[in-house]
């Protein structure tokens, strides 16, 4: 047993990052019922856009930039973590206008344009960042390891472990607590009623596409240290995230944040006692579940199932 | 949540059910067999009235996308710049050459359908590239039925040029074994006889542990354990915990792409880079290159660095970068330069045997020499005519913690000949198709 806790805690914590990842793709799943399929390439965009702001390197200005370099690296990274999002969010948005055409139609209109986005940002990655592996800097107090029971363990990890559930504390409040949410909440259960109400459902759209797309780059910025930053990195998390989503039952909160921690408890535990199957394990952990419950662990009753 | 999406109204005209039908039909049609009357087109340009002879197409098969994406793109580079360097003196055998370039994504099933298409529509004279042994496997299968020539540059799997060896193949990288043995023996008197593999859960990593293993248990070592890493894992925690557990004095891994990359920066964030030894089978420039001092740790395998204190060294870094301004990796690396003499020796087999006829080039290729100044490294180079494998210098790095200058973050612990990381079992296992049953090809 005592061998087993480490791998039960690591599970864990991989299990919140993975629901850290999914949660952008499943508000905007949820609400608009459309697959984002440029969720991946906009995690990435967060990546770089955060290496930007951590460490700026532009021709113009050199003064200001001097002395934003000069303030220390838990600064940097903190505006980075609040200012990552806000830029590929704006960039969400402008995603959000040219995906109206795609609204009513058959839903492969949406699917492919995501896709196309998703080449084209990853393109627009390597055209301007280049292909070589970037690292994003962090700060010295949550970087670095330290001594649990006789084993080493990453100071980063358990950050980002901490902040995913800061992320999905945060959201919870948003959608349960605040009239905002309400609205939200709403306009993905009857949207028509919602603009019957006299909401602009065009604005609620446009509102809920950046904010899924700002979270997809709060955890690009959060991943970056562990996974690494390189153009295709994108790919890494779409897949996962889509199939939680799926897994937690599409629209829930709380089946996301289920469906991320036994992901990672499946990884982890197979990464340590059956390596082979370390990332098979939650494609199959996936089809057990859907198999038995095909609208997923917390997915509403459809007319499908009577 | 089903009453969500804004319906408007679908269009409903019959043109959509049209063309909906169209393609169903198309689609059931190519299913009864009728899809080959559409191709494969062949494009046949009137050359022969022409003054201008045809050019000679090379087929390059790299991966831009997927795990060897990095490594694809810097091995085209290399290809391409011996491919200008020909075309710059007037071609070969006055054929001007061309190049032609499709993704094959890093995956198996790509390769097939890249290979199949690049002979059949785009009549390219040879193949080249590979990074990915599954791909490799799949590209020179197709290769072979043609008779087409297939130049693996950069995959480094025994197999290669084992089991999976061809005619029409020949392998230009030092492969798992040649790597284990210049590493294994030197780092078990140093650093402990207890191993742990980690070992990429596909032909490569396979065969390149297996090779590890009995070079381990040759010298009186023990394997602890192996684990399998299944390709693109992203997160090593779980595997990191566990060699914690397990406290091996030694750990080989045989993992490559970005997955290694993922890895080295796991192992710095846990300060795991001293203890227990770390040893890489080999180590590719593009997986290594602005990783940072931290992440490149441990002792590893490379066949070719850009500071060799060796002739024509220099002139081929300023070549590069003269080429290639700009681009971020500013030095070349053992990935580049096997992309460069691959392309560089098939062509040069082409001009001394006066055709581009496979079978006449395979002949050149199998008595290739090729001498130290030529290649760059400290001892001349064969091609194995028993398994087509170019037997070559293999060397050991280490970071280097002196750097004489931007970009020199190799040490160069020692040089070995090729004789003495000769992969024994090769031969064994290589069964080349005879001469004769290779089909006559030539473009």
């Amino acid at each position: 047993m005592l061998q087993l806790l480490p791998h039960l805690l690591n599970g864990v914590s991989l299990g919140l990052l993975f629901a850290l990842i999914a949660l952008g793709f499943m508000l905007i799943v949820g609400v608009m019922e459309t697959i984002n399929l440029a969720h991946g390439s906009l995690f990435a965009l967060g990546m770089y856009v955060a290496i930007f702001i951590v460490t700026p390197r532009f021709g113009w200005l050199p003064e200001l930039q001097a002395a934003y370099v000069a303030l220390p690296l838990g600064t940097r990274y903190a505006v980075a973590l609040l200012l990552a999002p806000v830029v590929v969010g704006v960039f969400g948005m402008l995603l959000e206008l040219c995906m109206r055409r795609t609204y009513g139609k058959d839903p492969l209109y949406g699917l492919l344009l995501t896709f196309g986005a998703a080449l084209v940002i990853e393109e627009a990655i390597r055209a301007v960042w280049g292909s070589a592996e970037k690292q994003l800097a962090v700060p010295e107090a949550i970087s670095g390891a330290f001594l649990l029971g006789d084993l080493i363990w990453s100071r980063y990890r358990f950050f980002a472990a901490g902040f995913a559930c800061l992320m999905i504390g945060l959201l919870w409040f948003f959608l349960e607590k605040t009239p905002y949410g309400a609205v939200v909440k709403a306009g993905a259960h009857d949207s028509e009623m919602v603009r019957a109400l006299g909401i602009n459902l065009s604005r609620l759209r446009l509102f809920v596409f950046a904010l899924g797309v700002g979270l997809a780059a709060i955890a690009g910025v959060v991943m970056a240290p562990i996974w690494g930053v390189r153009p295709q990195v994108g790919v890494d998390a779409v897949v996962p995230a889509f199939l939680i989503i799926v897994l937690g039952g599409v629209g829930s909160l709380w089946g996301a944040v289920l469906a991320g921690l036994l992901v990672g408890l499946a990884v982890g535990l197979t990464g340590a006692y059956a390596s082979e199957w370390s990332l098979l394990s939650m494609y199959l952990l996936f089809i057990a579940v859907v198999t038995f419950r095909s609208r997923g662990l917390f997915g509403k009753k459809s007319v499908l199932d009577t | 949540m089903s009453e969500s999406r804004d319906d408007k109204d679908l269009p409903q005209g019959t043109r959509r059910k049209w063309l909906k039908a169209s393609a169903l039909t198309l689609a059931g049609a190519g299913l009864y067999g009728v899809a080959p009357f559409y191709g494969p087109w062949k494009t046949n340009r009137a050359w022969a009235q022409s003054a201008q002879k045809k050019p000679l197409v090379i087929g390059l098969t790299m991966d831009t996308s997927g795990q060897y994406a990095a490594s694809g793109a810097d091995e085209r580079l290399g290809a391409m710049m011996a491919i200008k360097e020909f075309n710059d003196k007037g071609g070969v055998l006055g054929r001007s050459i061309e190049a032609i370039h499709m993704d094959t994504e890093t995956t198996p099933a790509t390769g097939t359908r890249i290979a199949e298409r690049m002979i059949t529509r785009n009549e390219a004279a040879f193949l080249v590239g590979a990074v990915h042994s599954g791909v490799a496997n799949a590209i020179s299968q197709v290769a072979q039925k043609y008779g087409c020539v297939y130049l693996n540059t950069n995959s480094s799997s025994p197999t290669e040029a084992g089991k999976d060896c061809h005619r029409v193949k020949f392998v230009w990288d030092g492969n798992g074994s040649n790597f284990s043995h210049a590493i294994v023996k030197n780092a078990m008197k140093v650093s402990g006889k207890n191993w742990l593999l980690l070992t990429n859960d596909y032909v490569w990593g396979h065969t390149t542990s297996k090779a590890t293993r009995a070079i381990i248990e040759a010298n009186g070592g023990r394997v602890v354990d192996e684990l399998l890493v299944p390709q693109n894992t992203r997160d090593f925690a779980a595997y990191l915990l566990k060699i914690q557990q397990i406290k091996p004095d030694v750990v080989a891994t045989a993992v490559g792409g970005d997955d290694i990359k993922a890895l080295r920066q796991q192992v710095v964030q846990l300060k795991m880079n001293k203890s227990p030894a770390w040893i890489n089978n080999q180590q590719d420039w593009p997986d290594i290159y602005g990783l940072g001092p931290d992440a490149i740790f441990g002792v590893f395998g490379t066949n070719w660095y850009w500071r060799l204190d060796l002739p024509g060294v220099k002139e081929f870094v300023a070549a590069y970068q003269k080429q290639y301004p700009g681009i971020a990796i500013r030095t070349p690396g053992n990935v580049y330069y096997n992309g460069y003499m691959a392309t560089r020796e098939l062509l040069r087999a082409v001009e001394r045997a006066g055709t581009s006829n496979n079978l006449a080039v395979i002949k050149e290729l199998e008595n290739l020499k090729v001498s130290a100044r030529e290649r760059m490294q400290h001892y001349d180079a064969y091609m194995n005519p028993a398994t087509h494998q170019l037997q070559q210098t293999i060397y050991m790095a280490s970071y280097n913690d002196t750097p004489a200058e931007k970009d020199d973050i190799y040490k160069i612990l020692a040089q070995a000949q090729p004789q003495d990381v000769e992969d024994k079992d090769a031969p064994g296992a290589c069964k080349l198709e005879p001469l004769a049953a290779t089909p006559s090809y030539e473009q």
